[in-house]
């Protein structure tokens, strides 16, 4: 067969126009030899910045969604009629898509490879890999989502919070709504080790502000236990910790005791307990203007509800919470119910309002109050620069933002150790280390 | 530079949410401390999966460890938000504690597809009632548990895998769970007890895979059943009343499995198979049959029959694997001359691959080998390991006199 022989067909030429050059050719007596190669397909893609390409036909198929427009709308076929990708899917993500189509729809590759070049092809920064995500999943190409999935879950499997945000760019707004699994207290060693642990990290500090507190002052109907005595307790050695007044007023209902997330600013004094059983039930606990008492037994429970994105939750679901949240205090203790009600219809009054926190914490525009029943509980009064039991809620403006964090801990290293029984658990910055020691 | 944008975020639901499917539970869960945007997000996942890696619990006391499980578990149910498609618990320290019955129950509210219950120590747990409700259950896998299905139980409409491994149930109770599951693909019994005829009436079965102790196999209806591992884990079948006079096992095994592909009969089931009369070909050649394992004691005549009779009878076997009991084999005497025979042939048209292990080179074995290798045309590869080195070089040297149909054939020693 000489060359001349040969038909040359163009990679842009249309069936009918090689139908044509084959009966052309067939009109002569010589042999006609049509390269194979050259009447491989191609389908005419528009990128998402305009430019139109063409890809061959069996490279594109493997995209579900390519195979759909060409099948079932026909397009592709042409320049003008080229195929429009989808928002998600940019220039360059396409490009790579193409390399992950172009490998893997060739036949006879062992298992083996597959996965190699999988895992160099998922070799990218997590930015890259995000997008390329989400272009896979517009082209409804599932393996790949499947493969970027996972590589994804790989970044994040076991990093603290802190960590996968630095690494995707997450806004920490979490501050006052992070929420924790609840822990239930149990009456062991670990547990206190557990706690004290959490505020390892902040014993230094609390030694500093030990020297600088004032404990004379002492109200008579202070608790026996010193300050020392707390402080010592917190640093680790409970042997200071003279036995509390386990005052159970509340009837334990082991099955709802599942105990309260809580909330806390950084810079914020103040951690409400609140008992929380369902998703989507925020808590908020007031800031520096207002000082909360918590109640520290094992029902602890904030009934006022602030929220502070109302985007993300419904009208019907806060509704539903705050009913429950009423219901849940009504169980709490046949003597309070009264008493719940007038707390909770003091901070009622409209919808729970959007609690904003800004940065020191005011709750100028909070038009209601924050309510925690408390029971028995020991608070350290600003005023006083001292110790005090209360026995009723009460509220106490507070002195400092700075000052609370530590008093906070306090209160909750004290409460704990006085209420065996009480659930206690600090949200903050902490929350990691908390679950990081389940 | 500009300020990077949160993508991951903004990921279609569905992807996010097979994104934390794959993570452990207590990654998927913390992740709602990221940010506003992931608070729930982890509460849609499909798949629970609480087992030993997932959630880390290190202290010494057993009720600590317990209770801080339940206390997860509970609390991850409870903030769930969202249809569950598979559950699986398998923790090493949670003893059948009562508290599986109330999630068993919580679950059986929603619709899950996969169940997965391993018990780790212990006795059998006994399933609640709400486990039979699961109406739209798909995959079922116990593992040390106890079956007591209640009496108005029909089975499970849409279960296509079960799996039931260290289980305990009754006679009937086993029957009516296999024939009432009429889309049931996947069958796997390891360690049963409570019942020892395995009646099995499966129209959509594909796989059956069991191990254990039983006394009778039957198959009903079975005609999909492709793939089948038997093993039977006791030497002999105890009643031997029932191994005399009675009708030929290996012809009521092999009746009602026409289209199966590949078959293993592991530890003893040769020997059941050796009840009653063992034909010298099956009536029906089992044409589909392309891959067949057997744990055989060279020197019992029976068993030789057996496998022999089933090598007649499937014409198409492209690969072959045979395991020796070496430990039993050197209480008998060798049994010679069975496989030599001249007017013992057959063709092996299609077979490849051959596997010969566990032996010491003695009488039957090399006849054995010396069979496969003179009637296999296209063997491509023979590989035979002894169970010990002794005698090695006899056999090597054995090996290397056989005659070989295949002129592609290689035979490999491979070392014990």
């Amino acid at each position: 067969m000489s060359e001349v022989d040969m038909a040359v067909v163009k990679p842009e030429a249309f069936v009918d126009d090689i139908i044509q050059l084959m009966r052309n050719c067939l009109k002569g007596s010589n042999p006609v030899a049509i390269v194979c190669q050259m009447m491989r397909s191609y389908i005419w893609i528009q990128t998402t910045d305009g430019a139109v390409q063409q890809v061959e036909q069996e490279v594109a198929m493997f995209c579900p969604m390519i195979c759909q427009e060409v099948i079932q709308k026909g397009r592709g076929s042409s320049k003008n009629h080229a195929i429009s990708l989808p928002q998600g899917v940019g220039p360059s993500m396409f490009s790579l898509i193409l390399d992950y189509c172009r490998f893997h729809q060739v036949p006879g590759r062992s298992n083996k490879e597959h996965k190699s070049f999988d895992e160099k092809f998922v070799r990218m920064d997590t930015k890259r890999l995000c997008e390329l995500t989400s272009a896979a999943d517009s082209l409804q190409l599932k393996p790949l989502v499947d493969l970027t999935s996972r590589a994804l879950a790989r970044i994040i499997e076991g990093k603290t919070p802190e960590e996968i945000r630095e690494i995707f760019h997450l806004p920490d707004d979490l501050t006052e709504e992070e929420k924790l699994e609840p822990l239930k207290n149990t009456n062991d060693d670990p547990r206190i080790r557990l706690l004290n642990r959490l505020y390892a990290k902040k014993r230094k500090e609390l030694k500093e502000r030990e020297k600088l507190k004032d404990v004379e002052g002492r109200e008579e109907h202070v608790d026996d236990r010193s300050v020392d005595d707390l402080l010592s307790f917190i640093n680790g050695d409970s042997k200071g910790m003279k036995t509390s007044k386990n005052r159970k007023k509340h009837q334990k209902r082991k099955d709802q005791q599942k105990c309260a997330p809580m909330y806390k600013k950084d810079s914020n004094a103040f951690s409400s307990l609140c008992h929380n059983a369902k998703v989507g039930h925020e808590l908020q606990s007031s800031l520096s203007e207002t000082l909360k008492l918590q109640d520290v037994t094992d029902m602890i429970f904030a009934p006022t509800v602030g929220f502070e994105d109302v985007d993300e939750i419904d009208p019907a679901l806060k509704e539903e919470i705050d009913r429950e949240v009423e219901d849940f205090a009504r169980i709490l203790n046949s003597d309070w119910p009264e008493r719940m009600q007038e707390l909770l219809s003091l901070g009622q009054g409209k919808r729970p309002a959007q609690l904003s926190i800004n940065g020191n914490g005011t709750l100028k525009r909070f038009g209601m109050t924050v309510v925690s029943v408390t029971l028995y509980v020991i608070v350290w009064m600003e005023r006083t620069r001292s110790w005090a039991t209360m026995n009723s809620a009460v509220w106490i403006p507070a002195q400092t933002t700075s000052g609370w964090n530590n008093f906070d801990q306090m209160l909750m290293q004290v409460a704990y150790g006085k209420q065996k029984d009480c659930i206690l658990i600090d949200v903050n910055s902490h929350l990691s280390d908390l679950w990081r020691a389940l | 530079m500009d300020t990077e944008l949160d993508r991951i975020s903004s990921l279609p639901g569905h992807v996010l949410d097979q994104i934390l499917s794959v993570l452990p539970i207590r990654d998927a869960v913390r992740t709602s401390n990221l940010s506003r945007k992931w608070r729930y997000k982890w509460s849609h996942i499909p798949h629970l999966v609480f087992d030993t890696q997932c959630i880390s619990i290190t202290s010494e006391d057993q009720t600590i460890v317990k209770n801080k499980l339940v206390n997860i578990i509970d609390h991850v149910l409870l903030l769930h938000n969202g249809p569950i498609y598979k559950f699986k618990l398998s923790h090493r320290d949670l003893l059948g504690v009562s508290d599986i019955d109330r999630w068993i129950l919580h679950l059986s509210r929603g619709s899950t597809k996969e169940f997965v219950l391993e018990i780790w120590k212990g006795q059998r747990y006994k399933l609640p009632s709400c486990l039979y409700s699961f109406e739209n259950l798909i995959h079922l896998e116990l593992f040390n548990c106890l079956l007591k299905p209640p009496l108005a139980f029909k089975g499970f409409r849409n279960l296509k895998s079960l799996d039931l491994q260290h289980v305990t149930l009754a006679q009937e109770v086993f029957e009516n769970l296999i024939s009432s599951c009429a889309l049931l693909e996947r069958l796997t019994l390891m360690n049963f007890d409570g019942f020892t005829h395995l009646k099995i009436n499966a129209p959509n079965l594909q796989f059956f895979d069991v191990g254990g102790i039983f006394d009778d196999v039957s198959f009903e209806n079975t005609f999909l059943l492709t793939l089948v591992s038997i093993g039977l884990y006791v030497n002999g079948i105890n009643d031997r009343n029932v191994s005399r006079g009675s009708s030929s096992k290996m012809l009521r095994f092999f009746v009602n499995l026409p289209h199966i592909r590949r078959l293993e009969i592991q530890s003893y089931f040769i020997k059941y198979l050796a009840i009653g009369k063992i034909p010298s070909r099956l009536p029906k050649s089992c044409m589909d049959l392309n891959y067949i394992s057997i744990r055989i004691n060279f020197n019992d005549f029976e068993e030789n029959s057996v496998a022999f009779c089933l090598l007649k009878s499937c014409p198409n076997l492209q690969e072959i694997e045979m395991l020796g009991r070496p430990e039993e084999q050197a209480a008998v005497g060798p049994l010679a001359g069975f496989w030599g025979d001249d007017h013992w042939k057959c063709l092996f048209g299609q077979l490849r691959l051959v596997k010969i292990a566990g032996i010491s080179g003695i009488g039957s074995e090399l006849d054995c080998i010396k069979f496969l290798l003179s009637n296999s045309p296209v063997l491509e590869q023979m590989t035979v390991k002894p169970a010990s080195s002794e005698g090695g070089l006899e056999l090597v040297k054995e090996l290397l006199r056989f005659r070989r149909a295949s002129i592609q054939a290689e035979v490999i020693y491979l070392e014990p």
